[in-house]
């Protein structure tokens, strides 16, 4: 309603400016400033028109149910399995909230952790004395009650609020310095802790698109090659005796083979790709349409596995969002880009 | 020490300035009420008190599978190992077969346990062992078949026994509760007996 009057008073805005239109013309119809063909062109295309057709037919979708093929696919995606990294604002951020916590929380009172002439006491003030009596472990030599507290800002260019650095600090403190006799450890008694495992993995390095411990930080989507070397997610034509997410669950194991533990989300498509059908010249068709309605699955366990496949795919990968984008045809990936995260 | 006001606050309004100001007051008639509102602020805010909040440390804690992450906590070891969590934990894991309890009854004594009191205190639905004939068949025909049909053989043949032993529906306590109630009627004659002789 409101989008009309709108229209219909940029129209009248328009003819304004032309004194040879009539007084009902001016109020009533909007001359386009294009021609006539154009225009029937343009209609054409967007309902998607046989050639000798001039208008849409009324019952659109009834008369042209015979010229698309209804297919169902499948979308199966292992989610992230770390968090990203952090940016380094966010971590200098983070840095001078602690530093700031420093000055406004209450003082540590160590004898409430440590019973005195323990071996963790003795641990505890061994690294306290090393940290010049600083009880914050990971925040540089910062004086919360000092005469310099106002000071708590890092320079341009200061590497103290890196992750990395924060938690090499912190496993180095997590070592223990005492010895079995209560003792002080020389420095080749002390144990190292176990590094975590880094970020990048293996298949990282080598960039192996069929590993499922690739890029552990986003969500990798499973795409199959056709025998044509078209890259696609699984997809077969529906039958008419089942349901979508009952043909979705069959693509998968037809695609992927049975030793995955999948879980498909919901029974309602997050996505749909249409190719309009092609006409000859006497509106007889040439090729039909499809309309391929995609489901969400997510993979828990396993690997896919093309060898056994029955739909005629040669093989997989497993793809972020941004890689997908390299690899899918532009209108494809158009069509289910929105149902993927950004990470 | 929050709570005291700082120094430099103006004190709040004691009622002889009130009253003087009040005796000003007749000379500017229209502003006479307002300037009083005006005067008599307080100051609540800074009567609220800073909570105190605990002194906290940075931690890493590491997952029993190796992932790592930090925290802001009280505890002042720098790095927590978990044993048991998500990561290795069966409900969260369904499919890992080593975290599953696998029965171990090397000397017997399950097996004892379940002659005398039944099968009524497993945790689960008992596999078929004594299915009888028809088990052992459809197990020699599953080893015969194929490995699949074996399986789905095999469990009917168990879901059959199950059926001939439980009337249909297995309730795990079943056979427990009907022992007790063979007894029952015996003990509860010599009770009413008792104190009838008494």
């Amino acid at each position: 309603m409101a989008s009309s009057a709108r229209s219909s008073g940029a129209a009248a805005a328009l003819l304004r400016r032309r004194p040879n239109v009539c007084a009902s013309c001016r109020t009533t119809q909007f001359l386009r400033p294009y021609s006539v063909a154009a225009e029937a062109q343009a209609t054409a295309e967007a309902h998607h028109l046989k050639p000798t057709q001039s208008e849409p037919h009324v019952p659109f979708t009834v008369s042209r149910k015979a010229e698309y093929r209804i297919r169902s696919s499948i979308i199966l995606s292992r989610a992230p399995l770390l968090t990203r990294p952090l940016t380094p604002f966010e971590n200098a951020f983070f840095f001078y909230q602690k530093r700031l916590n420093e000055r406004l929380t209450t003082e540590f009172r160590h004898s409430m952790f440590f019973k005195k002439d323990t071996a963790a006491d003795l641990d505890w003030r061994i690294k306290l004395e090393e940290r010049g009596g600083l009880v914050a472990k990971e925040l540089g030599r910062y004086y919360a009650k000092g005469r310099n507290a106002w000071n708590d800002e890092l320079l341009v260019g200061s590497t103290l609020s890196d992750e990395n650095r924060i938690r090499e600090t912190l496993l180095k403190d997590a070592e223990m310095r005492v010895t079995e006799d209560g003792e002080k450890a020389k420095p080749d008694e002390i144990v190292p802790v176990e590094k975590p495992q880094p970020r990048i993995t293996e298949s990282d390095k080598k960039n192996d698109v069929r590993k499922l411990d690739r890029k552990l930080d986003q969500t990798l989507y499973l795409v199959v090659q056709k025998a044509s070397g078209e890259w696609q997610f699984p997809t077969d034509d529906m039958s008419t005796g089942e349901n979508l997410h009952q043909s979705a669950q069959r693509v998968l194991d037809a695609a992927a083979g049975p030793n995955m533990n999948t879980w498909i989300v919901g029974r309602v498509p997050v996505a749909h790709h249409v190719v309009q059908p092609k006409f000859k010249e006497d509106t007889s068709l040439a090729a039909k349409g499809e309309k391929t309605f995609f489901l969400k699955g997510r993979i828990m366990a396993g690997q896919a596995d093309v060898k056994e496949n029955t739909l005629g795919y040669r093989d997989f990968k497993w793809l972020t969002k941004d890689e997908l984008k390299e690899l899918l045809p532009d209108p494809y990936f158009k069509s289910v880009r929105n149902m993927m995260a950004d990470r | 020490m929050a709570s005291r006001l700082p120094t430099a606050l103006p004190r709040r309004p004691t009622t002889s300035t009130l009253s003087t100001f009040n005796t000003l007051a007749p000379q500017t008639t229209s502003s006479s009420i307002i300037p009083t509102l005006q005067q008599t602020q307080t100051r609540n805010a800074t009567l609220i008190k800073r909570p105190k909040r605990p002194y906290t440390f940075t931690q890493v804690i590491q997952l029993s599978d190796g992932s790592t992450f930090t925290m802001r906590t009280c505890s002042p070891h720098s790095l927590y190992k978990s044993t048991k969590d998500t990561r290795n934990h069966v409900m969260w894991n369904p499919s890992e077969k080593s975290l599953k309890n696998i029965e171990v009854d090397e000397a017997g004594k399950l097996a004892a346990f379940r002659e005398r009191y039944g099968r009524g205190w497993d945790a689960q639905a008992p596999e078929v062992q004594d299915g009888g004939e028809g088990a052992q068949a459809a197990a020699a025909g599953g080893a015969a078949g194929g490995k699949k049909d074996g399986k789905k053989d095999d469990k009917a043949a168990a879901d059959a026994s199950f059926e001939n032993k439980f009337d249909s529906s297995y309730d795990p306590l079943g056979d427990l509760i009907s022992q007790y109630a063979v007894g029952v009627p015996e003990d509860k004659g010599a009770k009413v007996a008792k104190p009838k002789k008494k």
